[in-house]
């Protein structure tokens, strides 16, 4: 048996890098320290996909790799309007590949900020994004905000690594010198932890964020007494507690990125930052949800110019979320075949665009099976990135690390796949040229 | 691998002391040689030859530069082209994609590009972004002088274990050489403050004079090839010249490992600033030259300014906050813990605006006034003052006064008051203009002993052919010829062909290993591991660079000294 | 006077999937003086591959034109699918008989577009000059302006005939829109000159606007917390609340006008 240390857990944007596991025979047996249940979970692993398949009359029979990656190759090689979408959930090294086999096909390129934090890409687009890296929030904020989030359940490391129960340089005693806000439309695990909750009404949250900048610009009498279902009483109290901080940190999450004004609840809170600022430091970080969707988001926005949401058809990058997400795409029936990696539309996107993709030749590229297993039409098992694949990641404040490969694996890396379909499409292609 | 002959060249290759010399360039195996046998045979026919360009400071790669991209669609769709049979796609102006990068660049004539600022926290970031530049040597600077190590060190006075902690960063993030942007101030930027030189930084209790101070001697123990690369404080202030003049001051008396400057201040048109306000700025490039001229301990880059939309982004946080609060544009801020931060924000500058016009006067004043070309570097610190694709604009400036004339005709009238460029005839020579782009540079960073910035024997096979005469004195087609080479040959292949990239090789990474005593490493871990245990948000054992981000290394080894 | 019809082919919109053809190279200003088999050369994009327009297109030309001004192209058959019509166009006219895909006389300068029908998103994106008529509905984002740009819309004048959805004339900085049903969320967002007037209802109007005018004939729903009421104002015989905002942008930035009836 072998202890491994500062392990770094392949789930969400948190990438803790300070797991203990322990390894014997080829297997992880047991995770001693460091991960939250849904971390663990991933490290132990799970029900995986057997084999490389292609789907004949409706049933998806076991082939080999070659088979796999020839029948893939033609469908995207044929194809007029491809989408590759995911990557959020493998490394960087891949991603790279995803963008040149976009670029060689034509394609559109796309990751889960579509439908995930898109619209928080799309405010920094707008008026930018003061923020700091985890650390930062460790050692010296004294006021914790959370709007729209709960990371007690949802990024369940965060307060005790980064954040409000977390100790620091400057924050040594902890919560107990820490002042924690939580603002959302219901209570919830985290809310209840909070020494203030402001619950507004479901979809009022541009207005609060609005009402929060007048009044932190000195325009409260233009304000009126109640907004978005709160009061004007507990806005003031709440800009005096932002005032009075020494470093406030802004956390947001999906419940501001999806309702509403989406997008435009994001530009208004930071916005807000901002306005805060002039009184004293403020910072706003998105809560990310998959462990590098920040990472495809750099690889895409380095290589292409663009984060997500990505047409390269003309051979150069033409980006417009709204118009060439996958959902878009879908809903709007365009496609004519995906490539579905490192993520799994068949549980999170709307049923209409679900229809479509059943539709369409879908290739697949997961570990685990999945709802998009149930439709897809070619399917690659591959090793499990930060277990059986090392690589780079960045978390949900941008810093790049560096998983591990904690045990060896029969299963190609995702990059191995990609590079082997990139071939096989460039030599059909050269094949038609001639 | 194969030979290359470059004949009938007019060579200027200033580090021997060729001042336009028709010469024949032999080159086998990727160097330079005294003679060949069966080359392949390039024709410059009386064309300018120099060796490849050498840029001693330009934002290319790393974490805010890529949030300048993302935040930036709308730069990202000007400059869009299609991928070639050779070359990827490519988009933007002032926040080029990579590909973009390395083949503007190859184009004209640079073979290696330093990156700027690289925080040691994202290290790994910088590496993947440069990776992923084509053709183009690169090396990156850690910023080490915001660090709270350094601090602490400083304020201990613990030379040799600063020296020893410099080492390790210099180590662990495998860069090149000692970064300091706006000391002192962007720790205090954590708290939304700034200081300046001789203010005292708050729970640590060092002033900026002396982080400066301290991490030159550490540099000099280190052997480090290049000198501590300095932004100083209060960058864009009016008035700020003093403030320069005192920094240059404050490490005269350092004795340096090498024959080279003690101190290279970056972008030094952000700091030759006079007056007391925005009504009343002023040029003080005749001060901070006349310093330079009567002073062999510095060196500089210009910084001069291209007109028109760029996007700003440095490690001063407090400078960025600044410019954004006066133009009201997009802002993005990201402080990294217990290291440094940055700043971005677009800015325009326009003819019409008469701070502008001044500050595009003081960046080509500095170059005309400085006399001796050996210790000017010609930049524009892509993207702060303009876009890298701008030098060629820069050097018709230099080379001409016609060119500068009627330019100066098309600025604010403020020209002819607050600024000295009108009164300047001097006009830059070809052999001037080769030791400000690639002699210098490659001196100034200890990359001559590398192969770079010369053609001598020994030297990379890294030359730029321009498509002009040497007598060429039309100030549009010296622009045309720099922008655009005839060859631009790397490691002996050509890459560029008639101002077209014909091959994508990849670049190579340089960075310094510097080698400290094991009692002193020792000692300085148990100050840096108490920092991982209690304060940093990843683990000491995950924190250095691994060696898959470097996968064409170019090691340099350094002793520390007594 | 030249007409050039252009009816799309059914092969076009009959496929499993819907993929779009791109028709920016087939403006006034790129086909005067083309014959009919020079246009039915004209190459456009279908998805990732270039296709000449005859191709996909049924095309029929009558009459000659000395300049851009005097051409006339009308397109026919199902356009749903169908984006940028006029993009950048500078003089001539284009008549949609469909609703139209969106980019739908996205940064024309002059000239005039009708839509015999609704428009998809983003239609006279960054519009300079020109008109452009929609007759049904317009989707999000109707004279917006591009991704991390400052400024939108700067001249012309748009009409919509019926509803629109949200973000209409985000920074618009000049020029005129008409609205004759209502405005989803946001119209007027981020404004800074030109004219907005929304014949029906509007929810959050004027937000973050530091410049120009809007008027809302119908009811809001979801009036900014962040503006001045500065009275009341006649226009048209109607009696208007006058506002002045958006605030939160702060008071020295906050010069916009929105009319509440």
């Amino acid at each position: 048996m072998v202890e491994v240390t500062d392990v770094v857990c392949s789930l969400c944007g948190c990438v803790c890098d300070d797991i203990t596991v322990e390894v014997e025979d080829n297997k992880v047996t047991k995770v001693k320290k460091g991960a939250c249940s849904v971390g663990k979970s991933k490290i132990m692993g799970h029900n995986r996909i057997k084999s490389p398949a292609i789907r004949v009359n409706g049933e998806l029979k076991d082939c080999s790799y070659d088979e796999a990656i020839k029948k893939a190759a033609e469908i995207l090689a044929a194809s007029r309007r491809p989408l590759l979408y995911g990557w959020s959930s493998t490394v960087c090294e891949a991603d790279k590949v995803g963008v040149e086999l976009a670029e060689e096909l034509g394609a559109v390129i796309d990751n889960t900020a579509s439908v995930c934090h898109g619209p928080s890409v799309l405010a920094i687009q707008d008026v930018g994004l003061p923020s700091c890296t985890l650390g930062e929030v460790k050692n010296r904020a004294d006021l914790i905000i959370y709007w729209g989030a709960n990371p007690a359940e949802a990024h369940a490391n965060h307060m005790k690594r980064y954040s409000y129960v977390s100790k620091g340089f400057w924050t040594e005693e902890g919560k107990k010198a820490k002042k924690l806000v939580i603002v959302d439309v219901r209570a919830t695990k985290t809310s209840k932890m909070a020494d203030v909750f402001l619950q507004l009404e479901q979809g009022k949250d541009y207005l609060v964020f609005s009402a929060l900048r007048a009044i932190l610009y000195g325009h409260e009498e233009v304000v009126p007494d109640e907004v978005g279902g709160v009061s004007k009483k507990d806005l003031l109290e709440t800009a005096e507690m932002m005032k009075g901080a020494k470093f406030g940190a802004t956390f947001f999450g999906m419940g501001v990125t999806h309702t509403g004004a989406r997008q435009n609840n994001i530009v208004n809170a930071i916005q807000m930052t901002r306005a805060a600022h002039t009184h004293t430091k403020f910072t706003i970080t998105p809560m990310r949800g998959h462990y590098n969707v920040a990472g495809i988001n750099q690889v895409c926005t380095w290589e292409t110019g663009f984060p997500f949401a990505v047409d390269l058809t003309r051979g150069y990058a033409w980006y417009n979320p709204g118009e060439l997400s996958a959902t878009d795409l879908l809903i709007r029936q365009e496609c004519d075949a995906a490539l579905i990696i490192a993520s799994d539309p068949g549980a999170h996107f709307p049923g209409e665009s679900i229809k479509h993709l059943a539709k369409i030749p879908v290739i697949q590229i997961d570990p685990f099976p999945n709802p998009t297993t149930e439709f897809a039409d070619v399917v690659f098992p591959v090793a499990v990135s930060g277990v059986e694949a090392e690589g780079n990641v960045y978390r949900m404040d941008n810093i790049p690390i560096r998983l591990r490969k904690l045990i060896d694996s029969e299963y190609p890396e995702d990059e191995e796949i990609l590079k082997r379909i990139l071939d096989e499409v460039r030599a059909i292609k050269e094949k038609e040229d001639k | 691998m194969a030979e290359v002959l470059i004949r009938n060249g007019v060579v200027y290759d200033p580090l021997n002391g060729v001042k336009g010399e028709k010469k024949d360039i032999c080159i086998r195996d990727g160097k330079v040689v005294e003679s060949v046998k069966n080359p392949k045979v390039i024709d410059a026919e009386g064309r300018v030859v120099m060796p490849g360009g050498v840029d001693i400071h330009s934002h290319i790669a790393g974490g805010k530069v890529n949030s300048g991209r993302l935040f930036r669609p709308e730069d990202g769709r000007k400059g869009l082209e299609a991928k070639t049979k050779v070359c990827r796609m490519q988009s933007g102006y002032s926040v080029p994609n990579t590909f973009a990068i390395g083949y503007r660049y190859a184009k004209m004539g640079y073979t290696f590009v330093m990156e700027a600022a690289m925080p040691p926290l994202a290290a790994r970031h910088t590496h993947e972004e440069m990776v992923d530049i084509p053709i183009l040597d690169n090396a990156a600077l850690p910023l080490i002088d915001n660090n709270w190590m350094t601090m602490e060190y400083v304020n201990s006075g613990d030379m040799d274990l600063l020296a020893a902690y410099v080492a390790w960063i210099m180590k662990a993030t495998k860069g090149f050489g000692v970064k300091i942007v706006n000391p002192g101030g962007t720790e205090m930027w954590g708290w939304g403050k700034n200081c300046s030189l001789n203010d005292t930084v708050p729970t640590f209790d060092v002033t900026p004079a002396e982080i400066i101070k301290g991490l030159g001697v550490a540099n000099e123990k280190l052997d480090m090839p290049h000198s501590i690369h300095v932004h100083t404080n209060m960058l864009g202030h009016p008035g700020n010249f003093e403030i320069t003049k005192e920094t240059y001051d404050l490490v005269k008396g350092i004795k340096t490992s090498k024959d080279r400057q003690v101190m290279h201040t970056t972008h030094t048109q952000f700091h030759s600033y006079g007056g007391t306000n925005w009504g009343d700025f002023e040029s003080k490039a005749d001060a901070i030259a006349g310093y330079i001229n009567q002073n062999d301990h510095a060196t500089i880059d210009i910084g001069s300014i291209i007109l028109g939309d760029t996007t700003t982004m440095t490690a001063d946080g407090p400078m960025e906050y600044n410019l954004y609060q006066i133009t009201g544009r997009k802002w993005t801020n990201h402080d990294v813990e217990l290291e440094t931060g940055s700043g971005i924000t677009p800015f325009l500058y326009s003819g019409k605006s008469p701070v502008n016009t001044i500050q595009w006067a003081i960046g080509v004043e500095l170059a005309l006034l400085v006399k001796d070309p050996w210790k000017i570097a010609l930049t524009t610190d892509h993207p702060n003052a303009g876009p890298f694709i701008g030098y060629p604009i820069l050097i018709s400036m230099l080379m001409s006064k016609k060119r500068r004339e009627e330019s100066s005709a098309d600025m604010h009238k403020v020209i002819y008051d607050r600024a000295l460029l009108p009164s300047i005839d001097r006009e830059y020579d070809l052999n001037e203009i080769a030791i400000i782009t690639r002699g210098m540079t490659a001196k100034a960073l200890g990359l001559h002993e590398h192969g770079k910035g010369h053609l001598g024997v020994g030297a990379d096979g890294d030359v730029a052919i321009y498509d002009m005469s040497p007598e060429e004195t039309d100030a549009g087609k010296i622009q045309k010829a720099f922008l655009n080479t005839k060859y631009t040959i790397k490691d002996g292949q050509v890459v560029v062909k008639d101002g077209e990239v014909v091959a994508t090789p990849d670049g190579k990474t340089y960075f310094v290993t510097p080698e400290c005593d094991d009692k002193l490493t020792d000692e300085m871990m148990v100050k840096l591991k108490d920092k991982f245990d209690h304060y940093y948000s990843v683990t000491y054992n995950n924190y250095a660079v691994q060696d898959a981000y470097v996968p064409n290394p170019y090691e340099i080894k350094t002793q520390m000294r007594g | 006077m030249q007409t050039i019809k252009l009816k799309i082919k059914d092969n076009v919109t009959s496929g499993v999937a819907k993929i779009p053809v791109e028709v920016d190279s087939l403006t006034p200003d790129n086909l005067v003086g083309k014959s009919e088999a020079e246009i039915k050369a004209v190459k456009v994009w279908w998805g990732n591959k270039e296709e000449s327009t005859g191709d996909l297109f049924d095309v029929s030309v009558d009459g000659t034109a000395g300049s851009a001004d005097e051409v006339k192209i009308v397109l026919d058959g199902d356009l749903s699918r169908v984006k940028r019509i006029g993009d950048g166009m500078t003089a001539g006219e284009i008549e949609a008989n469909s609703n139209v895909d969106m980019h739908c006389g996205a940064m024309m300068s002059g000239g005039k577009i009708t839509v015999k029908g609704n428009a998809d998103c983003w239609a006279g994106r960054e519009m300079h000059g020109g008109e452009l008529v929609i007759e049904g509905d317009a989707a999000a984002n109707l004279c917006a302006m591009y991704r991390g740009e400052d400024k939108g819309m700067t001249g012309g004048k748009v009409t919509v005939g019926g509803n629109a959805d949200e973000c209409v004339g985000q920074y618009m900085a000049g020029g005129e829109i008409v609205i004759k049903g209502n405005a989803r969320m946001l119209a007027g967002l981020n404004m800074s000159g030109g004219k907005i007037v929304i014949g029906g209802d509007a929810v959050m109007p004027g937000a973050d606007m530091t410049k120009g005018e809007i008027t809302v004939k119908g009811t809001v729903q979801d009036m900014m917390p962040s503006f001045k009421l500065e009275g009341t104002e006649s226009i048209d015989g109607a009696e208007y609340k006058k506002y002045s905002g958006d605030l939160a942008m702060t008071a020295r930035k906050a010069k916009g006008t929105l009319y509440v009836k």
